[in-house]
């Protein structure tokens, strides 16, 4: 359940939320949904949606924190043959849930947005890659599309005007790596989900070669609000710098996980004690992914860091797509990064050789460690292995992610590394036989 | 384009804007280790071991093979950074790679034992169980694939994808449990298939045919042409104790681009045949030369038209211009036939040249289906639609492989009516907005099409469009044979001697031969009621020279020599040709070669000698050259 916390003027994505049977096209429309669609059509030009996005501030929410009007303005308008949006709901982050959140409670919210934004970028078609495993968004978007044909807001005169707008759905088939875009897009073509060499990149060459934006579902779901409220309305929440709201998830050894919209800028101890209710019974909080597992992680200690995303660039790790993870000091860190590489290393797509081999190098080195067989020498090639993962070495995040995990949980952690791998002891699993 | 310039490692040069780092770098001998990127291949910057520091550019190395060069661009590939970066991919590529170099065939001649030395960490830190695999897999009767080895360049299936056009290799599973497979486990089938061979860096994809047979270091080779297609590829013969052991392609970029088809590649193993035919025999008695050329005079002379001659499709040129003053001469008036021709005729002027397939925006194919008959060819015009955008129109009865790109137009014809349909296409939109070249490529339908009725309807079209054409021969040294005039069509029906040169006629020997003398190489049962049997060399030991279906005349260069008792074809045609009274006397086949430049216009470039023989390639560069 989403909290509505008091932001100026109040939330922005989980404004309508409270409302039975949002989901359905009258009562979204009943409260103002499709008045930015229409007045857009009708009223606006695609140069002046691009301008009303930027001075909105908004910066996309998938991860990159790229400022999305900058995205839609790459795109060549005059190009001759189609434009397409590609909304990037493949959400698979561990960690992060806040696209099904959004998905599920307002589908028309995100089909608005991403009509908005094919016309930004002169587009008339928006394709929305799905995961696999989100049956129920899935099936609440395909209807909802059904009920915008019907309606004649998307079709070949959507609103009545002579600007055919489309939006389909495509599934996934269960990979990680297609959350990152051009593995997406070769995904969406029919091929073998790997990543491409970038440059070009895909708002020169995309999905079938033609000019695309990739946009993350809650970034789309915001512009709907940002066209009928102003862009400058939405710049006077957040900070200087990274404005507006956005959605985290929270979950671990929270007592109230879930997903929560929060303006931009308060402190992490905020959402996770505020909101979250802090810390179960007894337990203190040891370290948090502050957004999404590929975040570097963050001791406790650093509760009281602000979700600003610059200043999170900053400090060495990101806002990413607002996972939050938190564990407490009943967990083993060195297992937990344990896990996590497993899962980088199962979701590898296998095209470079640094994530590939890498990351399965870094698990069967775990794997030694806590069994019991580690040494100074395991402990090196996990720095190693990090080191080799990063820096460019891969073709894209997934093996740089991997690496982070390692780097920042060593970083912070070093201790409960040298007890596993040199002493054969985890103090973690000591600490509560004794409980 | 303008040159730009750059520095790399401290050198300075110009060159073409448009070029890849790692290809600059090249041009001033500086090897960037390279995996996944293949010059005839679209760059993916997958393998990541060319990673480089480049400057202006971000704090991170970056691809070598996938950026190209800018005004300015500094490249740095002994920086820390780009010496570490190169040294962490060798050694991440090492890590479940198997300990196979003595038992592999690719060692001598692996570029990831070249790189590991030049490049990687002189100690492993690998302790620890490698990944396995059943191994080895065969792909097919001639390619086996070893996974363990496998380094997951791709090169293979992007090979198949963007050159051949075929889907029957792919990967499966992700991550660090990826493998390369063919679908649904069939062996391969393409006639491309060998080539994956040559890309492989390692020694994942072997031959099957060359398994366990030497180390590079102990053959030698020689640079020669390909005897099995009018195409005319040039490969390198591979030998080893005077027996032809592999064959692999050289890369000529006017012709085949560095692949060659699966015919020529392993179609070898004859020449090292123990039941191998060394001396003349009459009438199965050893005999010395003499005697049983003698013999042979005294069979076939005179007989005019009761004489039938038997050439076969790799018939040299030299070898065609000494029957061509045999048939001139005493065995005036007799019938010829050679194997494996088309009915085409001698073009009748210019024709297309296999490079400018590259250039044509149209090309049209007609009569032919080009991936059997002329298959270098077919991976050409493959490349001319898909990588540079050229269109498609292919008039056939039967559906074709050029069908799989889905813009070509496919003109389905009756067959016998492919003339008509040429005719047609002069109205056709494509060719007249064509833009720039068209190409007209036609075949003889396998003999169901009227043949000078299509020569001419193509050559009226060439003329109407600006375009060229290419008559599509088929045997290997048609064009030569037509232009010395011995590429004969006759029936050899009712002969009473028969010289059968090569192997025997394919309807077979004709009931009324009274007399029959051969030159093969092998004993056949068709040979058994010869009454003389010369032994012949093979293509491996043959001098002499090819003109391929673009007119181009290229020298063969045998690796093996001709051992006593052999004799070469034009010293045993030579000797022939003095029995019958002919006054012969050639002090080597280059005198046959001026000979025969004066006297045939097609043939002038027999006088030029043929090119010096390459430098000697240090093994460490073998066919699989990074």
């Amino acid at each position: 359940m989403a909290e509505q916390r008091g932001t100026v003027g109040g939330p922005v994505l989980t404004e309508w939320f409270a409302t039975r049977d949002l989901h359905k096209l009258d009562v979204y429309e009943s409260l103002g949904g499709y008045t930015a669609l229409r007045k857009v059509l009708k009223e606006m030009t695609a140069a002046q949606v691009i301008d009303e996005v930027k001075i909105s501030g908004l910066r996309g929410r998938g991860g990159a924190d790229f400022p999305t009007a900058t995205k839609w303005s790459f795109v060549p308008k005059d190009h001759p043959g189609p434009k397409y949006i590609v909304v990037n709901a493949d959400e698979s982050e561990p960690g992060s849930a806040k696209d099904r959140y959004l998905m599920e409670n307002s589908p028309h919210m995100l089909i608005e947005g991403a009509a908005i934004a094919s016309f930004a970028i002169s587009g008339h078609q928006a394709w929305i890659y799905i995961r696999g495993e989100y049956d129920l968004p899935y099936e609440m978007l395909r209807d909802a599309i059904a009920e915008a044909h019907a309606k004649g807001y998307l079709g070949e005169h959507s609103f009545g005007t002579d600007y055919p707008m489309d939006v389909r759905l495509y599934r996934g088939h269960g990979a990680y790596i297609c959350g990152e875009e051009t593995a997406l897009l070769e995904s969406l073509e029919g091929k073998r989900a790997q990543p491409r060499s970038r440059p070009p990149f895909p708002a020169v060459k995309g999905a079938w070669g033609m000019p695309t934006a990739v946009n993350n579902v809650e970034t789309l779901s915001t512009v709907p609000w940002i066209m009928r409220h102003g862009g400058a309305e939405y710049a006077k929440r957040g900070t200087e710098r990274a404005k507006g709201t956005r959605m985290v998830t929270v979950s671990g050894d929270v007592q109230k996980p879930g997903n929560y919209e929060i303006e931009i800028g308060v402190t992490y101890r905020h959402v996770i004690e505020e909101l979250a209710g802090g810390a179960l019974p007894g337990r203190k909080i040891k370290v948090f992914w502050p957004g999404g597992s590929s975040a570097k992680v963050l001791p406790g200690s650093m509760l009281d860091t602000s979700t600003d995303l610059d200043y999170l660039k900053s400090i060495g790790t990101m806002g990413g797509s607002g996972g939050i993870i938190v564990m407490d000091d009943s967990h083993c860190v060195v297992k937990a990064a344990a896990r996590l590489l497993r899962f980088y290393a199962f979701e590898s797509c296998g095209k470079c050789t640094p994530c590939r081999v890498g990351g399965n190098w870094a698990v069967r080195t775990y794997e030694r460690i806590l069994a019991g067989e580690g040494s100074q020498i395991e402990l090196g090639i996990l720095e190693r292995v990090s080191d080799g993962l990063q820096n460019g070495r891969c073709l894209c995040g997934l093996g740089d992610a991997a690496g982070w995990v390692i780097e920042s949980t060593m970083r912070h952690f070093h201790n409960e590394y040298e007890e596993h791998s040199l002493h054969n002891v985890c103090s973690v699993e000591a600490a509560l036989a004794h409980a | 384009m303008p040159d730009v310039n750059v520095t790399i490692d401290g050198h300075k040069l110009a060159v073409p804007a448009g070029m890849l780092v790692v290809e600059a770098a090249k041009l001033v001998g500086i090897e960037i280790p390279v995996f996944c990127y293949h010059h005839k291949l679209d760059p993916v910057g997958a393998c990541r071991l060319c990673l480089v520091e480049l400057s202006p550019g971000p704090p991170r190395p970056q691809t070598g093979c996938t950026t190209p060069v800018a005004e300015g661009m500094v490249v740095k590939t002994l920086s820390p950074m780009a010496v570490q970066a190169r040294a962490d991919i060798l050694e991440f590529e090492l890590v479940n790679h198997p300990l196979d170099c003595p038992v592999c065939d690719k060692g001598g001649e692996c570029p990831l034992q070249d790189f590991t030395f030049r490049h990687g960490y002189p100690t492993s830190r690998i302790d620890g169980p490698r990944l396995h695999f059943k191994k080895p897999i065969p792909l097919s009767e001639t390619i086996a694939l070893d996974r363990e080895r496998c380094v997951l360049c791709y090169r293979c299936t992007r090979y198949y994808d963007e050159v051949a056009w075929e889907q029957e290799l792919t990967v499966g599973q992700r991550g660090v449990q990826s493998f390369i497979t063919s679908q649904f486990d069939q062996p391969l089938q393409s006639i491309f298939s060998g080539n994956i061979i040559d890309l492989c860096p390692v020694g994942a994809l072997t031959s099957r045919v060359w398994r366990f047979e030497s180390r590079p270091w102990d053959m030698t080779h020689t640079a020669s042409i390909c005897s099995k297609c009018a195409v005319g590829c040039n490969v390198n013969l591979w030998q080893r104790r005077g027996q032809l052991v592999r064959v692999t392609a050289r890369e000529n970029d006017d012709i085949d681009e560095g692949w060659i088809c699966d015919r020529g590649r392993f179609d070898y193993t004859d020449v090292n045949d123990p039941t191998r035919l060394r001396t003349p025999r009459i009438r199965g008695a050893k005999a010395t030369w003499a005697d049983a050329l003698q013999a042979v005079a005294e069979g076939i002379k005179g007989k005019k038209v009761k004489l039938g001659i038997s050439l076969p499709a790799d018939i040299t040129n030299e070898e065609a211009f000494l029957f061509r003053s045999l048939l001139d001469g005493p065995l005036r008036g007799a019938r010829v036939k050679m194997h494996g021709r088309t009915a085409l005729p001698l073009p009748l002027g210019e024709t297309l040249r296999i490079k400018e397939i590259d250039d044509a925006r149209v090309l049209v194919v007609v009569a032919s289906d080009t991936e059997n008959e002329v298959p270098i060819v077919n991976l050409r015009i493959k490349k001319a639609v898909s990588k540079r955008g050229a269109r498609l129109i292919v008039i056939h009865p039967d559906g074709v492989d050029l069908d799989r790109d889905p813009r070509t137009v496919h003109i389905r014809n009756a067959p016998g009516s492919a003339a008509a349909e040429v005719r047609k296409l002069a109205s056709n939109e494509l060719l007249k907005s064509a833009g720039g070249l068209v190409a007209i490529l036609y075949g003889d339908g396998l003999g169901s099409e009227e043949i000078v009725d299509l020569a001419k309807s193509c050559r009226e079209l060439a003329e109407a469009v600006g375009g060229k054409v290419m008559p599509l021969y088929r045997a290997t040294n048609e064009r030569g044979a037509l232009a010395a005039g011995v590429a004969g069509w006759d029936s050899l029906d009712g002969v009473e001697a028969l010289l059968s040169w090569g192997p025997p006629p394919t309807a077979g020997i004709p009931k009324s031969v009274k007399f029959l003398a051969v030159w093969d190489h092998l004993p056949r049962p068709q040979n058994e009621k010869a009454a003389v049997v010369l032994s012949a060399t093979t293509f491996a030991q043959r001098q002499g020279s090819y003109t391929n279906l673009e007119g181009t005349v290229q020298f063969l260069r045998p690796p093996i020599e001709v051992d006593q008792p052999l004799k070469d074809s034009w010293e045993v045609l030579t000797e022939l040709g003095v029995a019958l009274g002919m006054n012969l006397d050639y002090a080597g086949i280059f005198a046959i070669q001026r000979e025969a430049a004066a006297t045939i216009p097609a043939m002038a470039a027999l006088a030029q000698p043929p090119s010096a023989e390459p430098e000697p390639q240090p093994v460490l560069v073998g066919p699989a050259h990074p």
